[in-house]
This record gives structure tokens, C-alpha cells and sequence, in this order.
């Protein structure tokens, strides 16, 4: 006992901690340019959607009848809405909406944002799906991959469509929307990622241990799929963010007046051309430079990873 | 010729070659100090553990070296010619003209989307002014003389459609195509089976008469470097530490390091009673942490004297044409070499003294494993098709005595890893019966009950792959304790330790990840885990084949250690016949799903021969180029599993069946029978024993 | 006895637009004084020796010893070899006496062996002078007789048959026209494992034939 006390003593000296591997894990993103312009941007507009009752004196609903479609201003940074509301406001509690919260109902909400409950909810189910097609094959694996074939049949956009107009707007429907539409592909990486690490010898240990397919599914292959998996998920909370903006455009998104970037967009449209361009403009911005954000970064990620693998 | 040789320069001269590979921790000198010649129809093999920089002295003549690597020092002539700095068009077209890569994977080099013939003729119709037929028929011709079987035929096949080893044929083929001056091969015959390997040896040598073409072959295997090798340059961390002819460097090896190899190796023929393998202690040290003013074996050398640690040797010739990089090359004599304590246990000593009667704790009965696979045809589409089975394991029956190794030998795809997940339980038996310890073995191993499985376990071949690589070693090895319950929860740690200290890892090892360990310490780990719960019989499917000479002996030694200490019953497969003759008791030879003989070690290495083990051990390729080996070669390929051969399944192939009346046309109809040369050791061959009696043995030393 | 057993194959190349300094520094290092000067997949463009190396003594004496510096260090191999259209080459499938006869012919000392207008080799005067000892035995021991017998059939069969009955062995033997003498041949016969004394008593008991040396 006593040498082996001292062989963990000697270990907890020799081991760098745990805060020196995070440091190790994290500065890989500083090794990528791409990555690090990627995650500057996401950064930004996490930030501001937490902090965004704090960085405007305006609510995103107040209406001011004296300011309607103006051009940026010292009073309205970014200008103004046909209803005279402030565009600044409206953009950041947007971001909120997406990135940090989930209003359930009036009062009540949930961390983390829609496009982000969307992807999660698509890869807890995409994940336990792809691993089942994959480790236990057979029919099974026949049943979900001809299911999940089915669904991709179908164009992204109809797909959310669909699901919105039968089930209604409303931020869970936005989200479970996403999670569907999500599945297949989700399904699909993660059954290749379990083809090929099945075939590894250490899951054949545990198989001669006698381990239950769940156990091995879950603790030895799904950790060894993460890296692939988070990446992937990184470039969908993009496309989430896309296809909500879309769903709002087409008035399928957040029930107004809740400021959904989407919807903004489609009022915005109409002022265009008699001159005040603003409306549509910003939030146009704030959709694509997300988007854009979330791949670059994501791209940024996978390149080093394969570089240092 | 021989008269003349002399009398021209080496077609390669190598001086004090340095090359360095950029990372982003700096350069890192991967190679240094490397000088040797290639003369014109001699081959130089360059030997060395893994990580010494073999592969990186050969690319480096060419400048192969890739966006990060480059020459850092010393000249590489070839032809007299000067090859450090030249431009990149003019190295281009010495290596498209007179200097040819095979690499290890055939490959990398063919084109799979292109038939072979084309990629074939291109090399000729690219600078001459000849018609592709004409290119075609001499793309034939050099096939043929690579012994390609049915060549005509072979040029117009995709790379895929033949066989590893004619694939190798076929870029050996192209290689010569161009008739280089100089050929390098980086480990070209590691990925092919024995008798393969050996035919492609064979190959190489008649080549290199024929077209006077100077050699560099780079292998880690000793005893092919003793078949082919007219020189040898030994590496270690990136310096040649010794050089001379073959005989020389097997013979009167110089440096302690070639000397330390050598008695890695088991010979042909030595048993784990008779001597020992003795691994060189620590392990190559990384690039970074080479010293620059010092001895670089230094560390790992039983004899380094204080001047080793302050001053770097030269190479130094010692003998006419034998270098050796060592100051005490003349002091040293390996035959009074002594091995320091423990390196070996005290309890690799020959015998246990435990001498139970042989009770078998393994009985297999005509076991068969088959896969099944859907036919082509368009009534398997609707599941009415014609089921093919491939005959993985066909009709095998043997027992294992408890505390005995079973050996397991054979080509690859002949079934031996099949039987062995179909005793652990990975696959279903289709027929025939399996006992251990009074359980059955025909169920999977989802509906075996826990105190069986703990008594069976397996250790997997590739150490990269037998961990898993997001926990770290405590918990994987703690696991099998946890899961089948071996121990009390809170003596699991304490357990963990215990394990890791018999397989010689020291606490430390506990926290760390699969990624911070090397090939033999990630075999440990696989070992110690397979070990938790004090199994009664272990499998092991190749567990050293992935290893260099050196670790492997440490792993086998370890093995036997726990072996000895627990009693334990062990499956050993494998393909290098050195090594199971040094670890088995009994050992079993397959072919094609089927058992061809099987006995005692002893019985299987001398005559009476089944004629597939006797071709077999006269292609192993022993390291000791004074023996003498008898040369059976094998033609054509293994047939497909799918639709094994009447009869004896290795009637096609057989060199021996003139022996038979009508040229053996028994063995084409029946099922030869099973021939018992003593009660233990059986024969499965039509050939009467005193007919197989009288063959010779194989190898002989002088 | 065929070119392409005797050649040697893989000869040193150099390259057309290679500086002279640089292919002077080849012979050296490799010791050849013949090198193919070949083209792209080793096609033959020309051929460089030691000879056609030296600048005319004409030349030099118009330049001064910083302008032959220059001179030598701007010329290649392009300007002074002998030309494809004039480079006399064989064929690996020619007879050794075939390329003997080109050789003495045109007084060249190399032939470089070509197929398909691809160096394969290159047969020198070396090659062939180690022909001729090697034919003779040159390099091996043993007694050495010439035989000088007259211009018949069965002649050379008479002697050797009369050594082959002692049991002795011929490993090296061959014959020109006795010079000057069309009547008679003179023949090298090399034997192996025999004393001076009892292979002369041996032959000179053969009717019409002389033992002129023996060494």
C-alpha cells in the first residue's frame, strides 16, 4: 500500500494538472488563424447576447413613432424599423434567442439557445441511432438507415417546413424542428465513425470480457467518435442558425413580435428600395457573419486536428 | 563479371549524411553521421529497430523527404555525381532514370484505377520511340521475369484483382522496367506471408545477377538481411553504428548494440528450455534527447565506460571493410557476456519442476466456423440465392494440456485468428464441439456465464489498437476487475498496481493515456489486462508481430514469467516460426481453414514433414547466413476460402505429390488421413511416414 | 560471348548542359574515361572521353590564364562532345568479336550499347582486353602449352582428347593462325592440376604437333 501511495504521490508531481491540459487543449485553436477569426466572431455575439439588456437602453418591442426607418444615429447606433423600433436592440435580443436561451413559455427558459437545444437534441438521438446502425448492424441497422435514407430524400428547407406548419411556431418547435432535420446526417457520421472503430482490438477486449453492447457503445466507442462528432456539430449550429433565419423569413419563426433575425429580415425587405435599407441589412449581417463564424471555426478545428493527429 | 567489379566505384557513396525534419518545436536531427557505399550487383541492407531512421536514409537519397524534411549535411554521390543540392527537375529525372523506390505497400505505387499492362507500358512509351504493342510485349516479358504467373493475362487486370504479393511482383516489375542503376526497397516484402516473402526474395536476388543493379534494402528483420544482404549498415537513433559484410556482422558482430540484437532473436530451432532471450535494456531514446557528445547507445550499452558518456565515437575500422562505432569494439567479446541483473527474471529458469500428467483443459472436436456471404446473383437480392460459406475453420480438432502453449502457425487468411474468436466466443461455431474446463465453447460469448468468460481472455496483435485511446491505463485495466468482480471495490487500485508491477510498469503508468506509451509498453498494458482476472487459458493472437526484435523479447520473456508463475494454459499465434518453436510446447500448422500437422515443437521442426510445413520452415527466413536451408518454394496462391480444393485442400500447391502414384491423384479425390507418427504428433497427408521419414531436415547449420 | 554479357551495364551518365568541370570531376571520382551523354529516360545524345576534354592548344594560346578560367567554367558538355549522328554504338545482342571489329576499326576505345536508342551499357577496350585474358585463363592457375599442329581437321581434337584420357581438365583454351605460317595454328590450351613435365610428355607423344611454350 505504502508503495503505491508513493507512485501516486510521484504521479500527482509529474502529472502537469488538469489546468495546464485544458491550456493545451484550447491553444490548439491558436495555432489556426482561421479557427481563431472564426471563434472571435462567435465570441462576439455570445457576448452580447448575454450582456444585452446591459448595452442598449432600448427593449427590442418599443416602439418609437417619431424614429421610423431612420439611418444609424447617435440615438440608434444601427437606425431604426418601420415601427420606430431600435435595430441595435432587436439584433442583440435576436442573438439571445439563438445562442443563450430557449424561452419555453412566457416566464420560463432554459440556457443555452435555440440552434444550440436543436443540435443537441439531434445528436443525442443521431448519436444512440448511428451507434445501433453501426455496432449492432443486422436488421436494425437495415430499419434506421433506410428511415433516416428516407428523410433525406426530402429538401432541408421543405423538411422544416413541414415540421413548422404541422406542429406551429414556437421556439421548442424551432428547436425539435432542427433536431429532426439534423438526425439523419448526425446518424450517418456517427454509424461510419462506429464501422471503423468497431473493428478496433480494444473493442474486442471488451467484448471477450463479456461487456453489454450499450457499455461498449456509449464508453468505448462514442468518446473515441467526439472529435469528429463536435466538429460536425459546430458547422450544424451554423446551418441551424440558416435555417432559422429562414423559417423567420418565411414567417415560420418566433411568433412576432419577438425579434427573430429571420422575420426582421422579411419586414425589412419591403423599404429596400424606397431608401432605407438598414432594416433588412443588419440582421442579413449578423445571420451571415454567424454562420460564417461557426465554420470558420470549425474548419479552423478540424485542420489542426488532422495535422497533429 | 567478378573479376572486373573492382575495379569500378560504388554506384552510391553516402558521407556523413545529416537530415533534419522541421516541427514546430524547432529541427529535429533524424539522421546523422551516416556514411556507407552500394556497389553495383551488391545489396546493402540497412537494418534497425523502428524510429532509427532506416526509412529516412533511404528517401533521403532521393530527396524524398517530403515539405518538412531536408539534407542537412555530408554529400551523397551517386555515380559520382554530387546529389545534396541538386535541383528538383534534375533529381526528378535520376529518379525517373536510374534510381527506383518499392515501398513497402505495393500500393502506393499502382494506380487503381488503371490496369496494371497500361501503368506497365507507360514506363516504356514514355521516353521511347517504341509502339505500345511492342511496349506492351516487353511489359510481359519483364513480368515473366518477375515470375509472374499467367502474365499476358495479368496486364490486363486492375491492381486490386491480384494478390499482395504478385502486386509487389508487378511494381518490382515496373521498377526494372526502367533498368536502374540503383533500387531502393523500403521494407518490400514485410506485408507478405512467409513463403510469399520468400519468393519475392528469391526474386530480388536473381534480379540483382541478372541487371547488375545496385540494392539498398531497408528491413528490421535480421533474417532477411542474412538471405539477401551481401552488406549490412546496422542503425541505431539515427547513426550507422556498424557496417561490413554479412557474414561479418552475424558472425563477429562489433558493436555492442548488433551484438544486443542478435540475442534478441530466438534461431530457429532454440526452445524457451534450451536458452533465453535477452531484450537490451531501455529503449531508443526520442530525437530530441540525443546527445551530441556522447556515445549514443551509451544509456542502453552493458559495457559503456566513462569516455562513452564524454565523447562521441567515430566509426572506425576495426577489420578491413568493418566498421564499427564503438571504442571498445576490440575489447569486447560477446561470448563472455553476461546478463546483468535483472534483465531476465530469476524465474525464466528452464522447467517449473511442476510436472502435472498432461491433463488437456482445452478439447476441440471437429470444430467448424464458417462465414456466410450472399452469392452475386440476382436471387440473393430477394434472399433466395444460393448461401456460399467461406470455411474459415474447417473440421479442426486438438486439446491443449494445462500450463502448455499451443502454438498456432500458418499463412494469413488460413483461419488461425478465426479459431481463436471462435474459442473466445466472438464467433459461432457451425458445428463440432468445444470443452473448457467442463463448459461449453459452441455459444457466443453474450450468453457465456461470467466465471467462464474470466477464465478466458485474449491478448490482440496491433498494440496501437488494443488500448482504448480516451481512457487512461488504470482504468483499463481495472475494468475487467470491476466488470467480472475479481475483487473487493476498494482493493481495485491496489490491484491495478500490482498488475502494472508484473508486467514491469511502474506506478506511474497508472494516469497516463494509451498515446503517451510505446508499442511494447501499450503490449504490457494489453498483457496485464488480459492477466487481471487470473484467466486459466489466454490467447494470444500475434502479440509481438507488431513489435521491434528488441521489445519483442522483453514481451515474450514477460509471458512466460506470468505463464510460469500462474500455470497458465496459452494459444500462441503467430506467423514467425522462430518465434513459436522458442515459446511452444505443442504447436498446430493450418492451411486453408484445415489442421495439416500437429505435435510437439520438437516433432514439427524435424523430419517427418507434412510437405506444407516443410515448405513453410524452408521459407522462414533465419538470421544466420552460414545455415543451410533447403529451397522449397510454393507456386500460385492460397485458393479462395469460398471454394476450398477437393481432397487434401493443399493438393494444388503440394511440391511433393510426385511421391504418390499417378502424381497424386489420391489427393485430388480423398481426404488424406490422419497419420500418427507418435501418440502426440499426427500427420495429415496421403504420403506413407517412412516416405516422409526419409526427407532431410530443412535447415542445418554449419 | 555476347555484348550484353560482357558490358557494363549502368554506366556513368552525365547530362548535356552538366559544366565540363563537373563531368571532369565524374571521371575522377569514378575513374571512367568514357561517359554517355544522354537525354531525357537516358536517350543518347552524345558521347564525352577524356580526349575531347582538352581545349586545342590553338585556342588557349589567344586567351589569357583568368580568361581560360572563364572559358572552362562556361563551357558544357553540349559544346565538346562528340555528336549523336557521329557516336559509333552496338547492340547488347552483337557478338563480343563483332564490336572488337568496330572498335579497331574506326580506333575508338568505347561503344556504348544501345536498344531502342536507350543506354543500356557500354563495352570499353578494357572490357575486351579482360575478355581475352579470361579466355586464355589468364587470371587462373595452372600450366599453360602452346601447341603449334598443323592446319587439319581433328587436330586440336587429338590433343585434347589426349589430356582429357589422363583425366585432366581444360578450363581455358584458344587458337589464332600460326603468324606467318597459314599452315599451321598455334593453340593456347591452360590445364588444370597437372605438372609441367607430364603434361609435355603427354603431348609430345601426338604425331605432328609441337610444343612451342610452356609456362
Amino acid at each position: 500500500m505504502t508503495a503505491s501511495k508513493k507512485d501516486t504521490l510521484k504521479n500527482a508531481v509529474n502529472q502537469p494538472s488538469w489546468l495546464t491540459k485544458m491550456w493545451e487543449r484550447i491553444s490548439i485553436v491558436f495555432e489556426s488563424k482561421v479557427a481563431l477569426v472564426g471563434l472571435i466572431i462567435v465570441l462576439f455575439w455570445v457576448t452580447v447576447a448575454i450582456f444585452a439588456p446591459l448595452l442598449t437602453p432600448y427593449t427590442p418591442t418599443e416602439q418609437d413613432y417619431t424614429a421610423q426607418n431612420q439611418g444609424p444615429s447617435r440615438a440608434h447606433p444601427l437606425g431604426t424599423d418601420s415601427l420606430g423600433r431600435d435595430i441595435w436592440s432587436r439584433l442583440i435580443y435576436g442573438a439571445r434567442v439563438v445562442l443563450v436561451m430557449l424561452p419555453i413559455s412566457e416566464s420560463f427558459w432554459l440556457p443555452l439557445g435555440t440552434a444550440i437545444w436543436g443540435v443537441l437534441l439531434g445528436l443525442i438521438v443521431g448519436s444512440t441511432l448511428g451507434l445501433m446502425g453501426g455496432y449492432l448492424g443486422g436488421w436494425i441497422d437495415e430499419v434506421v438507415m433506410r428511415i433516416l435514407d428516407a428523410m433525406m430524400a426530402f429538401p432541408v428547407i421543405l423538411l422544416y417546413m413541414i415540421i413548422i406548419a404541422a406542429v406551429g411556431a414556437s421556439a421548442t418547435n424551432v428547436v425539435l424542428a432542427i433536431a429532426i432535420v439534423g438526425i439523419p446526417g448526425i446518424a450517418r457520421l456517427v454509424r461510419s465513425l462506429t464501422l471503423d472503430i468497431r473493428t478496433r482490438d480494444y473493442i474486442r477486449a471488451a467484448e471477450t470480457r463479456g461487456e453489454n453492447p450499450w457499455y461498449i457503445m456509449f464508453v468505448e466507442i462514442l468518446p473515441n467518435a467526439r472529435g469528429p462528432i463536435i466538429i460536425d456539430a459546430m458547422l450544424r449550429v451554423g446551418y441551424a442558425i440558416f435555417a432559422m433565419g429562414t423559417l423567420g423569413f418565411l414567417g415560420l419563426g418566433m411568433p412576432p413580435p419577438s425579434p427573430d433575425w429571420g422575420s426582421m429580415v422579411a419586414k425589412g425587405r419591403q423599404f429596400i428600395l424606397s431608401g432605407s435599407p438598414w432594416a433588412a441589412l443588419w440582421p442579413s449581417l449578423a445571420i451571415a457573419s454567424l454562420v460564417v463564424g461557426l465554420n470558420l471555426f470549425a474548419d479552423g478545428l478540424r485542420e489542426e486536428s488532422l495535422r497533429y493527429q | 563479371m567478378s573479376s572486373e567489379q573492382v575495379k569500378h566505384a560504388p554506384i552510391l557513396k553516402v558521407k556523413n549524411a545529416a537530415i533534419s525534419y522541421e516541427t514546430r518545436y524547432g529541427d529535429v536531427e533524424a539522421v546523422r553521421d551516416v556514411s556507407f557505399d552500394v556497389n553495383r550487383a551488391s545489396t546493402f541492407g540497412v537494418v534497425g529497430e523502428s524510429g532509427c531512421g532506416k526509412s529516412t536514409v533511404a528517401f533521403g537519397i532521393v530527396d524524398f523527404l517530403g515539405a518538412n524534411g531536408k539534407i542537412v549535411g555530408g554529400s551523397i554521390k551517386f555515380q559520382g555525381r554530387e546529389l545534396v543540392g541538386r535541383s528538383e527537375s534534375e533529381l526528378r529525372k535520376l529518379r525517373g532514370d536510374q534510381i527506383s523506390m518499392v515501398y513497402q505497400d505495393p500500393m502506393q505505387a499502382l494506380n487503381p484505377s488503371l490496369t496494371l499492362g497500361t501503368q506497365l507500358a507507360e514506363v516504356l512509351t514514355i521516353h521511347r520511340d517504341i509502339s505500345r504493342d511492342e511496349a506492351w510485349q516487353r511489359s510481359i516479358g519483364m513480368l515473366q521475369r518477375v515470375y509472374m504467373p499467367d502474365a499476358a493475362n495479368v496486364m490486363d487486370r486492375y491492381p486490386h484483382q491480384i494478390s499482395g504479393g504478385q502486386q509487389q511482383r508487378v511494381v518490382i516489375a515496373m521498377a526494372l522496367l526502367n533498368n536502374p542503376a540503383l533500387l531502393i526497397m523500403d521494407e518490400p516484402t514485410t506485408a507478405l506471408d512467409v513463403t510469399v516473402e520468400a519468393v519475392v526474395l528469391d526474386l530480388i536476388e536473381d534480379l540483382k545477377r541478372d541487371f547488375d543493379t545496385a540494392i539498398v534494402y531497408i528491413t528490421h528483420d535480421l533474417g532477411v538481411v542474412a538471405r539477401v544482404c551481401n552488406e549490412v549498415g546496422v542503425m541505431y537513433a539515427g547513426e550507422m553504428v556498424e557496417v561490413g559484410s554479412v557474414e561479418k556482422i552475424f558472425g563477429d558482430p562489433l558493436h555492442p548494440y548488433t551484438q544486443g540484437l542478435m540475442r534478441c532473436v530466438p534461431k530457429l530451432g532454440s526452445t524457451k528450455e534450451s536458452s533465453t532471450l535477452y531484450p537490451i535494456k531501455g529503449r531508443v531514446p526520442a530525437p530530441k534527447d540525443r546527445p551530441r557528445a556522447a556515445c549514443i547507445f551509451a544509456p542502453r550499452c552493458d559495457y559503456a565506460a566513462e569516455r562513452c558518456r564524454q565523447e562521441k565515437p567515430e566509426l572506425f575500422d576495426y577489420r578491413p571493410g568493418h566498421q564499427s562505432r564503438c571504442f571498445y569494439s576490440d575489447d569486447i567479446d560477446p561470448s563472455t557476456w553476461e546478463p546483468p541483473a535483472g534483465l531476465v527474471s530469476e524465474l525464466a529458469l528452464p522447467g517449473n519442476g511442476k510436472q502435472t500428467p498432461d491433463q488437456p483443459i482445452l478439447n476441440i472436436e471437429n470444430l467448424k466456423t464458417y462465414y456466410d456471404q450472399e452469392s452475386s446473383s440476382l436471387l440473393s437480392l430477394i434472399g433466395m440465392g444460393e448461401k456460399l460459406h467461406v470455411k474459415a475453420v474447417d473440421d479442426i480438432s486438438l486439446s491443449i494440456p494445462e500450463g502448455k502453449t499451443l502454438g498456432v502457425v500458418g499463412e494469413s487468411g488460413c483461419g488461425k485468428s478465426t479459431l481463436a474468436k471462435t474459442i473466445v466466443g466472438l464467433e459461432t461455431p457451425r458445428g463440432g464441439e468445444a470443452e473448457f474446463l467442463g463448459f461449453d465453447l459452441s455459444t457466443p460469448v453474450s450468453e457465456r456465464d461470467v466465471n467462464l468468460i474470466k477464465e478466458l481472455q485474449m491478448v490482440f496483435q496491433n498494440p496501437d489498437s488494443t488500448m482504448n485511446p480516451s481512457y487512461t491505463v488504470g482504468h483499463q485495466i481495472g475494468r475487467p476487475l470491476r466488470h467480472l468482480g475479481k475483487v473487493k471495490k476498494g482493493e481495485i487500485r491496489e490491484e491495478v498496481h500490482r498488475l502494472l508491477n508484473a508486467v514491469r510498469l511502474d506506478g506511474s503508468y497508472y494516469k497516463r493515456l494509451p498515446r503517451q506509451l510505446s508499442g511494447g509498453e501499450k503490449q504490457r498494458v494489453g498483457i496485464a489486462r488480459a492477466f487481471a482476472s487470473q484467466p486459466e487459458l489466454v490467447l494470444c493472437d500475434e502479440p509481438v508481430s507488431a513489435l521491434d526484435v528488441s521489445v519483442q523479447a522483453a514481451v515474450l520473456n514477460l509471458l512466460l514469467d506470468i505463464q510460469r508463475e500462474h500455470n497458465t494454459t496459452m494459444m500462441f499465434i503467430a506467423h514467425d516460426l522462430s518465434v513459436v518453436r522458442f515459446f511452444s510446447d505443442y504447436v498446430a500448422v493450418m492451411y486453408l481453414g484445415h489442421l495439416v500437422e500437429v505435435g510437439p515443437a520438437e516433432n514439427i521442426y524435424s523430419p517427418p514433414y507434412q510437405p506444407y510445413t516443410e515448405a513453410l520452415l524452408s521459407a522462414v527466413p533465419i538470421p544466420d547466413p552460414t545455415a543451410e536451408q533447403k529451397h522449397i518454394r510454393l507456386h500460385g496462391t492460397v485458393p479462395s476460402a469460398l471454394n476450398p480444393p477437393s481432397g487434401c485442400p493443399f493438393h494444388t500447391r503440394c511440391p511433393r505429390r510426385e511421391l504418390l502414384p499417378d502424381n497424386g491423384a489420391i489427393c485430388e479425390k480423398e481426404e488424406p488421413p490422419w497419420q500418427y507418427n507418435t501418440e502426440e504428433h499426427r500427420i495429415y497427408c496421403h504420403i506413407p511416414l517412412e516416405k516422409l521419414r526419409k526427407f532431410d531436415p530443412v535447415v542445418t547449420s554449419r | 560471348m555476347l555484348v550484353k554479357d560482357y558490358m557494363t551495364r549502368h554506366p556513368v551518365m552525365v547530362d548535356p548542359d552538366m559544366s565540363i568541370v563537373e563531368a571532369q570531376n565524374i571521371m575522377s571520382e569514378t575513374q571512367v574515361r568514357h561517359l554517355p551523354v544522354t537525354g531525357e529516360g537516358k536517350r543518347l545524345v552524345g558521347l564525352i572521353t577524356r580526349q575531347r576534354m582538352r581545349i586545342p592548344p590553338t585556342e588557349l594560346a589567344s586567351l589569357n590564364v583568368w580568361e581560360i578560367t572563364r572559358f572552362l567554367s562556361n563551357l558544357c558538355v553540349r559544346d565538346v562532345m562528340v555528336k549523336r549522328k557521329n557516336v559509333i554504338t552496338t547492340t547488347p545482342d552483337a557478338t563480343l568479336e563483332e564490336a572488337a571489329k568496330i572498335m579497331i576499326d574506326n580506333k575508338i576505345g568505347s561503344l556504348p550499347v544501345l536498344e531502342d536508342d536507350i543506354v543500356i551499357g557500354i563495352i570499353t577496350e578494357i572490357d575486351m582486353m579482360t575478355q581475352l585474358t579470361d579466355l586464355l585463363g589468364g587470371n587462373e592457375p595452372g600450366v599453360r602449352v602452346t601447341i603449334r599442329m598443323p592446319n587439319r581437321k581433328g587436330e586440336l581434337a587429338k590433343a585434347t582428347g589426349a589430356i582429357s584420357d589422363q583425366g585432366w581438365g581444360i578450363y581455358a583454351s584458344g587458337g589464332v593462325k600460326t603468324p606467318k605460317d597459314p599452315d599451321h595454328w598455334d593453340c593456347v590450351i591452360k590445364v588444370r592440376g597437372v605438372s609441367q613435365e607430364e603434361l609435355v610428355n603427354v603431348l609430345k607423344t601426338i604425331e605432328g604437333q609441337e610444343i612451342i611454350d610452356v609456362r
